[in-house]
């Protein structure tokens, strides 16, 4: 007689034999695994970010009120928001971009894997180095070539010791960019699509070695095939580094994010598994935006 | 050009192996069922309803990944198709291991020494290896998108329609001893059952017409006797 | 569709109107500037001659009256440490005033001051030199060519400030942020990233400045005086052209008059060329 088990042609999702259904779908929406094929080891540990009782201001605007929440290692994490711009605002305290607007401040304890990047001793400089930003519009240096692009955050911070056309070239590989511009490296940076442009930026960030990789609306500016190339990368990229991403687009945060965060009028609403937000969210009013029923 | 959404494509390609899978395991319980039939092994029969569960969860868990597709990959097109007809052909594949349960839950009710009647017992075996040709048949079809091969299903589907006829006919003149009437109500219920399991098989085909040619179109309309058989 | 053809007419016609007005004023603002350099040309091209660039100034009323080199070097002299003064404190001002004032009250005065400057006569500035520099007779001979750089580096700073500001607030935002979130500090970013993007536009705003004090005679007047001479030592009286233009145009010796009319040709072309040098070399500057 043959044991049923044996005759399984699936081997990577053990089979439930005599578990209470329920139990399955349970499991499912408890802790946030890599949606990629089964768990694995990341090819470089990053560290997560944990973030409690933070407050931003914009002069007497009370902006963001009292947002904990924590970025997992090595996933990607989205923050959506009907209500404007509460969620691009949390992203800018994380590397303390924010204070940089004229009359801003924020408040809280931001910790890098247990140091707190808003102590009162922190190196605001060296925080932005270990938290690397990609913007809403790439935004290449217009009186730099290709090279000199990716290298200017090495050649700008006059760090030496570094072989840079080593370094140059194994970012733009992993941005995924290499094989489209290795033979014009000297031409200017501003001559790329702006998908290129895009992924030209993100060689930049890269090419210093942060920790973590926030993007403010990466792809928003950019056309639709240049948008999933992107978000190929992204899910490359979170071998090696954390990765926080505000989108406006629900359906890219479905695609992309590993868990989701869901912000509203300063407030963090709910906090889960990607899967969990868009098939079963937890607070009603994720549901109403979820399903474009806001406003 | 390069696949774009690399990670979407081999994730609906891994739910559809791990659906279609489901088939296999069908085919596992015919093949037991069959033999506890043959054999009158209540021991087998208890087997093949414990083994249900695995079925049970299969349908579960595929379909826990299809709906997780479609919420977080809006997929459309082509891609759509392939979502929609996999929710169809696991509640089909659930349904064909319900049928293999409820066969092997007359097992034991016959007692250990029914009066077997050889003709009907021989259809039986018949009927039953038409079923599960018809299940390999169908998994071959959808994972080669192959149309004609669907359709070829309706032949055999014939076959065991015709054999549930003569089952049913032999039921009503089998005499008039009590157990072996009794044993023959089993019979036909058990032909019904497998009859069923090929009406699965042949709506696993026409899934996979509809996924090709994106029109749900029966293959044969039950309520339309003159255009079948 | 009636409503797509109604009033065509009409409105063909206003707009050609329109257009024919506003060509016609472009013109009219245009004859000027034609009749100027028509002027100048005529009157000015029979003075040029080789002996015209090589030869001083005699001072002659008659006889030979010489040409106009000590004026043309000691324009060009006088400009240029004017520029290098003017220039460097400008971009500063407006350094200081687009990345660390902004929106301040102290930037808010400074721009203000900075407005009313641009407006001052430049006699005003060839005065106040004269008053607190010349007559208090500073660093040995009352009148140098030095004193009238500073006056006319005051009549520039203004200019150079208020173009180097615009220009400044030109660069995007965008690329400020780009060089911070990198971790770069932020005179790094100034130096590095947004002075590189807006030169240029800097060079350009610079060539306003720089034109304007080539030709302003006021304030040398009273600082830099008149001399025959060409000389290189700053210290001491300088010639120019505005001056010797100034000094010979309202002389009785017909040629006098034509060379005043060679110079104001000569100043012209100087200031064409200049503009033209460092566009070319601030467009080697940007990447092509």
């Amino acid at each position: 007689m043959n044991d049923p088990r044996t005759s399984m042609d699936d081997p990577t999702t053990a089979p439930s034999s005599a578990d209470d259904p329920r139990d399955i779908l349970a499991a499912g929406a408890a802790a946030p695994p890599p949606r990629t094929g089964a768990p694995h080891e990341p090819v470089r540990k990053a560290p997560g970010i944990s973030v409690t009782g933070l407050h931003a201001y914009y002069g007497a605007n009370h902006a963001i009120r009292d947002v904990s929440l924590e970025y997992a290692p090595n996933r990607v994490t989205a923050m959506i928001d009907p209500s404007g711009c509460g969620k691009s605002t949390v992203l800018r305290c994380l590397n303390r971009m924010h204070e940089e607007i004229p009359g801003a401040r924020a408040e809280g304890t931001v910790l890098l894997d247990d140091e707190d990047i808003y102590a009162s001793n922190v190196d605001v400089v060296a925080v932005r180095r270990a938290i690397g930003m990609v913007f809403q519009k790439p935004n290449p240096f217009p009186t730099m070539s290709i090279f000199d692009n990716v290298a200017a955050g090495l050649k700008l911070n006059g760090v030496k010791g570094v072989d840079l056309k080593e370094r140059v070239e194994q970012s733009l590989h992993r941005a995924g960019l290499w094989a489209e511009v290795k033979d014009r490296l000297g031409s200017p940076g501003i001559g790329l699509s702006g998908g290129q442009q895009q992924r030209l930026c993100i060689a930049r960030t890269i090419a210093v070695q942060p920790e973590v990789i926030l993007m403010d609306e990466p792809c928003s500016a950019l056309d639709p095939i240049a948008t999933l190339k992107i978000e190929e990368l992204i899910q490359e990229l979170k071998e090696s580094f954390t990765i926080v991403i505000v989108t406006h687009n629900m359906q890219q945060a479905a695609r992309v994010a590993d868990t989701t965060a869901f912000f509203l009028l300063g407030e963090l609403i709910e906090h889960a598994a990607t899967e969990t937000i868009f098939q079963n969210p937890g607070d009603e009013r994720t549901e109403q935006y979820v399903t474009g029923k806001f406003g | 050009m390069p696949n774009s959404r690399q990670q979407f494509t081999e994730e609906l390609a891994s739910v559809e192996v791990q659906a279609l899978g489901g088939l296999d395991l069908v085919c596992a319980q015919i093949d037991r069922v069959l033999e506890a039939l043959e054999h009158q092994d209540v021991e087998l029969a208890a087997m093949v309803i414990a083994n249900d569960d695995l079925i049970d969860g299969r349908y579960l868990e595929v379909h826990q990944r299809l709906l997780g597709l479609l919420a977080l990959q809006a997929p459309v097109a082509g891609d759509l198709r392939v979502v929609a007809a996999l929710l169809h052909v696991m509640k089909n594949i659930e349904r064909m291991g319900d049928q293999c349960v409820n066969i092997a839950k007359t097992i034991p009710l016959t007692g250990h020494e029914p009066p077997v009647h050889a003709e009907v017992l021989e259809r039986i075996l018949r009927m039953g290896r038409a079923a599960r040709w018809e299940v390999t048949q169908c998994k071959m079809a959808f994972a080669g998108r192959d149309v004609a091969m669907a359709e070829d299903l309706l032949q055999k589907d014939r076959e065991i329609n015709q054999l549930n006829r003569e089952i049913f006919q032999l039921a009503i003149d089998i005499g008039t001893d009590p157990d072996t009437r009794e044993w023959a109500m089993h019979m036909v219920m058990v032909a019904r059952a497998i009859e069923r399991i090929g009406d699965n098989a042949v709506d696993v085909g026409e899934q996979t017409a509809f996924i090709v040619t994106g029109l749900f179109r029966e293959f044969s309309d039950s309520s339309h006797p003159a255009s079948a058989a | 569709m009636s409503s797509l053809t109604l009033d065509n007419r009409r409105r063909a016609a206003t707009d050609r109107v329109m257009r024919a007005v506003l060509l016609l004023g472009t013109i009219v603002a245009l004859i000027p500037l034609i009749l100027v350099i028509w002027y100048l040309l005529k009157k000015g091209l029979g003075a040029w001659s080789w002996d015209f660039f090589t030869t001083d100034p005699t001072g002659n009323f008659l006889g030979n009256q010489g040409g106009i080199k000590s004026a043309l070097l000691g324009t060009i002299e006088m400009v240029a440490l004017a520029s290098i003064i003017a220039i460097p404190f400008g971009w500063g001002v407006a350094l200081y005033l687009v990345e660390f004032g902004k929106e301040s009250r102290f930037a808010s005065l400074v721009r203000y001051f900075v407005d009313v400057m641009t407006g001052v006569p430049s006699i005003v500035f060839g005065l106040f030199i004269y008053v607190t520099l010349v007559l208090g007779g500073w660093l040995g001979s009352s009148f140098a060519a030095w004193k009238g750089s500073i006056a006319l580096a005051l009549l520039m700073l203004p200019v150079v400030t208020r173009a180097a500001e615009v220009v400044l607030l030109l660069v995007p935002n965008s690329l400020r942020e780009a060089a911070m979130a990198l971790g770069t500090p932020r005179w790094r970013v100034v130096v590095k990233v947004v002075m590189p993007t807006a030169l240029p536009g800097l060079i350009t705003g610079s060539l306003l400045a720089v034109a304007r004090a080539a030709g302003e005679t006021a304030p040398l007047l009273f600082t830099a005086t008149i001399v025959n001479g060409t000389t290189f030592n700053l210290g001491e009286r300088m010639n120019s052209l505005p001056v010797q233009i100034y000094t010979d145009v309202g002389s009785p010796n017909d040629q006098l008059v034509q060379r005043a009319w060679g110079a104001a040709l000569a100043l012209v072309v100087l200031i064409l060329l200049t503009t033209i040098v460092a566009r070319l070399a601030s467009r080697r500057s940007r990447l092509s």
